[in-house]
């Protein structure tokens, strides 16, 4: 059979095809290509058995030695009606809970980076406040830290007691979803570029070292007031913010710690573990707004922030040691026979 | 030293039917109109919440929920700055609106559709691609402390990846692809019907090597875009080896021959009835024919032969003839043809692409 005829007989089902694409293109379905037999479930049987003649005609190209011109159309027509076959997977809304409370906390237990960005971010937290507190070590540390106007503000905004109403407790704790998490996600992001992640990270643990710090000094205006609005929040606010950057750091690493696998494969690895613990940072960001938003700046009192506070460490250690533990290791180690068990932890 | 591969900005993607095709990738400088297109839709959508957010807050401020309002406009500033991409890529199909209006799609780099955590990825990422960060101040004293973000990082991993990605791209493993529009079919159709008659000169055992039958069809699909003077000299590297081998007449037109050559592999089939010749039934154009007598042409000269001259001789062949009358020459050879009348247009100076059939 010549080509002329075998591409006139061929070129029925693939003006076939495009037309389907074109109506797929569109809504996403095949019943506007003006057939009847493109409706509903046929429609969808037709395209399928229509791109597969496709794919054999391209996969034949060479062997019938078709013009290169028509090779290029079929690789189009094939890509295109591809892309309509297999589309985006939609989001599973079913699937988060797992990657929230199993994914997560054991990626988070098991990843050595979470436990550096804590150290990092803790450790520089309570240098700063250390120095903070204690001018004399060195003389000016928290103005030239902070800056002394900012220092200012900070003792003017807490001289009062705390009472806010509730209308400042809505538009506060959507404010703090806003920019604390804008804050996280920012530090993740830089986390490819490793420095900068580290940078955001270690300011922000200064920054908020040496007003913690400066506040807790005797002679601070408005020192009580403040403890008593970060006691509530804080634990879920810092340790998002280490979390953040210890997702962000994972995907850096694979630069440099590709246990054996090429660069580019290896920063890609890490950074699907790393969106489960970002998925908790962002969590916990979201539960710090609210906190920050309706408890924090309330007139209730001491205790009760206090108790919530407790109780927010509790969960989060809850969250990381008991739901975090490698349960799959014991699982895997139940099934395999004894003496290959691997080590626990 | 490895061997220095060439510059290419096509992808073979092997797709589950076990089929490799090929995909365009999608540069810089189709990317960054689509990233500024983009911009401007998620400002111009911030706006208008903030807008509607403004008039609800209106209605609401009698009521007390305004801080309501505020609390929503705050969350929908965040989610659409940070989500924009990430949900319209995962439900549009691999496209956000720049995207679709610069024809460019995302896609996996093993070629499947991107997923929901792909897409929230690569779009988290970007704001490490956009670095670094440039003060205004650095280049206007008094400027107000604005950073705008450069985005060196992003086109650096740009030009040094194979598939063109950033580094959002990388971590996400995606790449974006260029979603070709407006293409057709091509089909070439012979209207000279001289092409038929000397394709049938050629030997019916005569199979043509596969490089050889890729270079007639690149050549048939170019030679509309060439000089008749152009086409004799590209194709005379093909033609001469040809004539040689069987024996044709040494003033043959290349560019004829190549193209019936063309006819005899993609458009001929065996079983074909010869075409009615007309006229120049009984002209052959072998070598060994050349001093007999040329049945109902006989007393004219070659009509295959590149002409200078073209008076209106056989008004009735012109019309079946179209437009791939012979074209003049710079042989020298002076001969009445049969021609096109006077009043068509000359071939010479414009040529009819064979076009592509309507769809149905």
């Amino acid at each position: 059979m010549n080509v002329a005829k075998l591409l006139e007989k061929r070129r029925v089902q693939w003006s076939e095809l495009e037309r389907l694409c074109d109506s797929m293109e569109v809504r996403g379905r095949t019943d506007k290509s003006g057939f009847k037999h493109h409706r509903g479930a046929e429609g969808i049987a037709r395209f399928s058995t229509l791109y597969r003649a496709a794919c054999a005609d391209l996969a034949l190209a060479d062997t019938y030695q078709l013009p290169p011109g028509t090779v290029t159309y079929l690789h189009r027509l094939v890509a295109r009606a591809h892309n309509q076959l297999y589309r985006a997977g939609k989001f599973e809304p079913q699937s988060w809970a797992t990657i929230i409370f199993e994914t997560a906390p054991q990626q988070i237990f098991s990843d050595p980076c979470v436990r550096v960005a804590t150290l990092v971010f803790f450790g520089l937290f309570s240098l700063a406040m250390y120095l903070g507190r204690n001018d004399s070590i060195i003389p000016g540390f928290a103005d030239r830290m902070v800056g002394t106007e900012q220092l200012s503000q900070l003792e003017q905004a807490y001289e009062t007691p705390l009472a806010a109403s509730l209308d400042h407790y809505v538009s506060m704790s959507g404010f703090y979803i806003m920019h604390n998490t804008g804050i996280g996600l920012r530090c993740f992001a830089y986390g490819i570029l490793l420095i900068p992640c580290l940078f955001s990270l270690a300011y922000n643990a200064l920054a908020l070292g040496t007003m913690f710090g400066y506040m807790a000094r005797p002679d601070a205006v408005g020192g009580d007031n403040f403890f008593e609005f970060v006691t509530a929040h804080g634990p879920f606010e810092l340790t998002a913010i280490a979390l953040a950057a210890a997702a962000g750091l994972r995907i850096g690493l694979g630069l440099f710690y590709t246990a054996g696998l090429a660069r580019i494969d290896s920063i890609r690895m890490n950074a699907m573990k790393a969106v489960p613990v970002m998925a908790a940072s962002a969590l916990l960001f979201t539960l710090a707004a609210f906190t920050e938003g309706f408890i924090s700046p309330s007139p209730l009192p001491y205790v009760i922030k206090a108790v919530w506070s407790v109780f927010s460490s509790g969960l989060i250690s809850f969250y990381f040691v008991v739901l975090g533990f490698p349960r799959e290791a014991n699982e895997l180690a139940s099934q395999l026979p004894a003496g290959d068990q691997p080590d626990a932890a | 030293m490895a061997s220095p591969a060439a510059l290419d900005t096509t992808i073979a993607v092997v797709t589950p039917e076990n089929i490799a095709f090929d995909y365009q990738l999608a540069g810089p400088f189709r990317r960054l109109p689509a990233y500024l297109i983009d911009l401007g839709v998620r400002w111009g959508v911030i706006v208008l919440v903030i807008i509607c957010l403004a008039l609800a807050g209106l209605l609401a401020s009698f009521s007390g929920f305004s801080s309501f309002v505020l609390a929503t406009g705050f969350i929908l500033y965040f989610l659409i700055s940070w989500f924009y991409g990430t949900v319209l890529e995962t439900y549009f199909n691999g496209r956000t609106i720049g995207k679709w209006a610069c024809g460019i799609r995302v896609i996996d780099t093993d070629g499947r559709p991107i997923s929901g955590k792909r897409a929230l990825l690569r779009n988290l990422l970007r704001i490490a691609d956009m670095l670094p960060l440039v003060g205004l101040s650095s280049f206007v004293t008094d400027a107000a402390p604005i950073f705008v973000p450069t985005g060196m990082i992003g086109l650096l991993a740009m030009i040094l990846t194979r598939r063109m990605q950033r580094l959002g791209d990388l971590a996400a493993g995606t790449m974006v692809i260029v979603d070709e529009r407006g293409w057709r079919l091509p089909v070439a159709k012979v209207d000279d019907p001289r092409v038929p008659a000397l394709a049938s000169f050629f030997p019916g055992d005569y199979r043509v090597s596969r490089s050889m039958a890729k270079a007639l069809a690149i050549y048939a699909e170019r030679r509309h875009y060439l000089t008749p003077a152009r086409r004799r000299e590209i194709a005379r590297h093909l033609a001469i080896p040809l004539i040689d081998r069987f024996e044709f007449r040494a003033d043959i037109d290349p560019d004829l021959l190549m193209y019936s050559l063309y006819y005899r592999v993609y458009l001929s089939d065996s079983s074909d009835e010869i075409a009615d010749l007309g006229p120049l039934a009984g002209f052959s154009p072998l070598r060994r024919d050349q001093n007999k007598p040329q049945g109902l042409l006989g007393n004219i000269p070659n009509p295959i032969s590149p002409t200078v001259k073209r008076p209106s001789f056989n008004p009735q062949l012109t019309q079946e003839a179209g437009v791939h009358a012979p074209d003049t020459t710079l042989l020298g050879k002076s001969i009445p043809l049969p021609q096109p009348a006077a009043s068509q247009r000359s071939p010479d100076t414009k040529q009819e692409l064979p076009r592509p059939e309507e769809q149905p």
